[in-house]
């Protein structure tokens, strides 16, 4: 019974309180902006300005207008599952943030591992001949090679931080960009480039599309799933996306695969790690007091590289899953600007205290936000954009959550000395 | 001044049932405390007693929930600081509150200076602080800068800012704590000379040997309620002990004659580089400890006790010489390999001690959850954990709010130190290092860490102490060493030495031949 009520009362339901408040005024801020815009805007009319609150709300559950123009709701499962699809890599890269910060890291390097894991992901995807290889095989390669390639990326702060004391910080943005340059360096001399559907240039093969290396009248060349008669077939690639488990009929229409199961698992693993292992023991210990963990004989430094290559290869297996998606595109002149995922897992991991189950949650959160902003554009004279800035404001309230979380904690004393004497010291 | 003060009243400053509530805890509990002119009052008590509470409410920072202030038989209200100025209640807080690239006449001036214009005129300033200075004996150099004075004299400023704004009642928050025993001899008398000048001084302090030298009267607290006021002529030490704490107190450390055997550390011609400039900080030390012995290093703060014990637990790496412990080299061992053998309670229990935001028994096993005891597969082994820590907790008698759960954070200092006590101890290790134990702690806390020690002595560990605090010194030690600018500058038998002649090493003006590093 007394266990059932700290948990309540606890630190960690207070903790969830002040998210869930972050939310909230983070929503209602975001209406006020929808109600202002829509009234200075001349061509927004004021049924407009309701329809824009449902969708902001609740867009994950309409069903489109009906003929009468006015929209519908219930349940959309290809927004359902396009929700859970966008889901996936933020999951990961607000993963990588969390696990980072527990060690008293701020990863901000999460968008060039997550670069690392889907640059080294679709070069073995896409490589790996699937005609002597079994395409599971190469999945799995394809999937680790990503994760390694960001845990390696990720080290690279992490040692400059554990050997020369340089701030991880810092660290983290410059090889955000060498990550950014790199790839695109990598790819650009790379024969991946998607040459086959041909309608629009710049992206790298889809990791579902079968690639064939033929000999036509004695010249090679790659070709598609149509082979041309007459034409040799040296080896076929591709077809390595990763398998629907099903998803696919339950949220028809949309886009989710089975890297959504592979992303809560491996929130649900870091949650045993961080909470339940010897590693989470030392990783916090470090994060929380370096000095009396280096007096404790805990090898600091060695922890610090490696909380950082955890981070990179949870960044690391983001991109990858997004890739092996096989429906996904990589435009892969990245080195103008960094994927946006990798900064949103920033947010993810705010909104969600750093507790790896909770970043399952506002990760969710995150992509149905994005998915109502969607239907805002399409359904309405809105800009998808206002959906940003709610989340702006929720994440700025989520940094605010320890201030909420203060006030809570005043208010619970209160009624406590109301009810009775605090429970003392115990003599 | 200028106002005429009536003289209608004995006291000068009246507290009067002051009670002050905080959310959960009565802090002051209808304290009355009376200060007459010219006197002074020492306030006596342990740790979370209530004194700073008291001294918060004088000087304006908390309302009390009752009780009322007298000044010269005046009802007046205290609301900020800055009434308490008007008032002129001056207080030398612990830790000084001074700036150290200015000049000592600019930090007594700042804030009451005199102006002409947009500029500064120090003339008159000047005057007034040379006068106060030969009047009351306060030497001080007004234009050393205050980064180059030394603590003793930085205390003298601080005097000599409240005595420049022509504050009549001085409070005092524990000012020894920082100084050498001549630098408290010299502050005795200073104070003795401002109360017969009419200064009525309040006195902070736990040490008994002070409060009996030169206070008046002595108020006691004790969590936070008034257990009563006596004249120092009428008390001795073991009374206001057994006030202070509530119960019978062993004040002076109980223990039989040490029976060194053998050698467990050796020190051998160890050096430790500075952080601060390029001289060794540790220069050349070599010393031995023995089973059964407790052995001290003294000194006053700052002379490479700290770097010293560093290098020797491996948290800095030594320039060169080398340390034995049990018969085995572990100069370059990591900290890991040197705790094998070797317990250390840290100097700072905050930085190095506890994990502050980790339970009370996570922190239980922060150097043992590796062993098979604690982990299986890797996992913690929580139900161990809890057993082990509810274990140490009921042993070593640690109190706080929810027992093995409780955030460290939370408790008080001196349950802190007991936790961390009881982890290092219960290792069972050859050697123990104890550095500042007491620090801060009360005389309850003291007199247990105390006979915790010297009861691992009779079980035959070697103990190696480092303490600033002389009384400790010359009352737990079986041989004290004294630092001395990095350098072992005497070793002395507490039995055959004095306080006195302690201090003279302390500060360099003595030390002994000691060929090549070697003890004598």
């Amino acid at each position: 019974m007394t266990e059932k009520k700290s948990l309540i009362k606890g630190n960690g339901g207070q903790i969830l309180f002040a998210s869930i408040i972050s939310i909230l005024i983070g929503l209602f801020a975001g209406i006020v902006v929808l109600v202002v815009v829509g009234m200075t805007n001349n061509s927004i009319s004021g049924s407009s300005i309701w329809d824009g609150v449902r969708l902001v709300l609740i867009g994950v559950f309409n069903t489109g207008r009906d003929a009468a123009g006015s929209l519908t709701f219930g349940f959309n499962p290809t927004f359902f599952g396009n929700m859970l699809f966008r889901a996936m890599p933020l999951i990961l890269t607000g993963l990588s943030v969390a696990v980072a910060y527990k060690t008293g890291l701020f990863n901000i390097g999460a968008p060039g591992q997550y670069l690392a894991g889907i640059c080294a992901t679709l070069f073995i995807a896409l490589s790996i001949p699937t005609s002597s290889v079994p395409a599971w095989i190469v999945w799995i390669a394809a999937f680790f090679g990503g994760m390694i390639a960001g845990a390696l990326w990720g080290c690279i702060p992490g040692l400059l931080k554990s050997l020369l004391n340089i701030n991880e910080v810092i660290a983290c943005i410059m090889t955000n960009w060498l990550a950014a340059c790199l790839v695109t360096w990598a790819f650009d001399s790379s024969k991946l480039k998607n040459v086959i559907d041909g309608t629009k240039t710049g992206y790298i093969y889809k990791t579902s599309t079968i690639i064939n290396d033929v000999i036509v009248d004695g010249t090679r060349t790659v070709v598609g799933a149509n082979i041309p008669e007459g034409a040799t077939v040296l080896a076929t690639r591709g077809g390595v996306a990763t398998p629907k488990l099903g998803l696919d009929s339950l949220f028809s229409g949309s886009q989710v695969n089975g890297g959504i199961l592979i992303a809560i698992l491996l929130a649900v693993i870091f949650y045993i790690i961080m909470e339940k292992t010897t590693l989470g023991y030392q990783l916090k210990a470090c994060g929380s007091n370096r000095f009396a963990a280096q007096y404790a004989g805990i090898p600091d430094k060695r922890n610090i590289v490696l909380s950082m290559a955890l981070a990179g290869a949870l960044a690391g297996a983001a991109g990858s899953l997004y890739g092996l998606s096989g429906n996904t595109e990589f435009f892969w002149t990245t080195y103008q600007s960094l994927p946006s995922v990798g900064f949103t897992g920033i947010a993810v991991a705010l909104l969600a205290v750093n507790n790896p189950i909770g970043v399952i949650f506002s990760a969710l959160f995150m992509s149905l936000l994005t998915i109502n902003g969607q239907q805002l554009t399409s359904l309405t004279a809105y800009n998808e954009y206002i959906t940003d800035v709610i989340i702006a404001v929720i994440v700025y309230l989520s940094a605010f959550s320890l201030i909420i979380r203060t006030w809570l904690g005043k208010r619970r004393k209160k009624r406590d000395e109301k009810s009775g004497p605090a429970k003392g010291v115990q003599a | 001044m200028g106002e005429k003060v009536p003289e209608s009243s004995e006291y000068v400053i009246e507290m009067n049932h002051i009670t002050k509530i905080f959310p959960g805890i009565i802090a002051n509990d209808d304290i009355t405390l009376q200060l007459r002119r010219g006197e002074i009052h020492a306030l006596l008590g342990e740790n979370g007693a209530g004194k700073s509470t008291l001294m918060s409410v004088l000087f304006g920072l908390y309302q009390p929930e009752e009780g009322e202030i007298r000044k010269n038989g005046q009802v007046v209200k205290i609301t900020s600081p800055n009434d308490a100025t008007a008032l002129h209640i001056g207080m030398v807080h612990q830790h000084f509150k001074l700036i150290d690239v200015y000049t000592v006449l600019d930090n007594i001036i700042l804030g009451a200076e005199d102006t002409k214009g947009i500029f500064l005129t120090r003339k008159a300033a000047r005057k007034k602080i040379q006068d106060l200075s030969e009047k009351y004996g306060l030497k001080v150099d007004l234009d050393a800068k205050i980064e180059d004075i030394t603590v003793g004299m930085q205390q003298r400023v601080e005097i000599l800012k409240m005595l420049y704004r022509e504050n009549e009642i001085l409070i005092f928050d524990e000012p020894t704590a920082v100084l050498t025993p001549q630098e408290i001899d010299d502050l005795m008398k200073i104070m003795k000379g401002l109360a017969a000048e009419g200064k009525s001084i309040l006195f902070i302090s736990h040490k008994l040997n002070e409060i009996m030298e030169v206070s008046d009267r002595i108020t006691v607290l004790r969590k936070g309620k008034y257990i009563g006021t006596v004249n120092t002529a009428d008390t001795n030490k073991q009374e206001l002990s057994n006030m202070m704490v509530g119960r019978p107190v062993q004040l002076v450390v109980q223990k039989e004659e040490a029976r060194p055997g053998e050698t467990v550390l050796e020190v051998s011609h160890f050096c430790v580089p500075s952080k601060l400039h390029n001289r060794n900080a540790v220069n050349d030390v070599s010393f031995k400890v023995h089973e059964g012995e407790i052995v001290c290093i003294a000194g006053i703060d700052g002379n490479g006790q700290t770097d010293f014990i560093y290098g020797l637990t491996g948290l800095e790496k030594p320039n060169s010489g080398s340390v034995t412990l049990c018969g085995k080299d572990i100069t370059q061992n990591s900290v890991k390999r040197k705790s094998e053998n070797m317990s250390h309670i840290p100097e700072d229990r905050h930085k190095h001690g506890l994990i502050l935001d980790f339970t009370l028994e996570q922190n239980m096993v922060l150097q043992r959850f590796l062993e098979p005891e604690f982990q299986k597969w890797q996992f913690i082994r929580f139900g161990e954990v809890r057993k082990y820590a509810e274990n140490l907790i009921e042993q070593f008698d640690v109190r706080s709010g929810q027992g093995p759960v409780t955030q460290v954070r939370s408790m008080s200092g001196g349950n802190q130190q007991k936790a961390i006590i009881a982890r290092e101890l219960d290792r069972e290790k050859k050697l123990i290092i104890a550095v500042q134990p007491t620090r801060g702690l009360d005389v309850g806390a003291i007199e247990y860490i105390h006979s915790q020690l010297v009861s691992q002595r009779d079980k035959g560990k070697a103990v190696l102490l480092v303490s600033l605090e002389l009384e400790e010194v010359m009352s737990l030690s079986d041989r004290i060493l004294v630092f001395y600018e990095g350098e072992i500058v005497g070793e002395l038998n507490p039995k055959e030495t004095t306080v006195q002649e302690l201090g003279l090493y302390m500060t360099g003006a003595k030390r002994q031949n000691r060929k090549g590093g070697e003890p004598a």
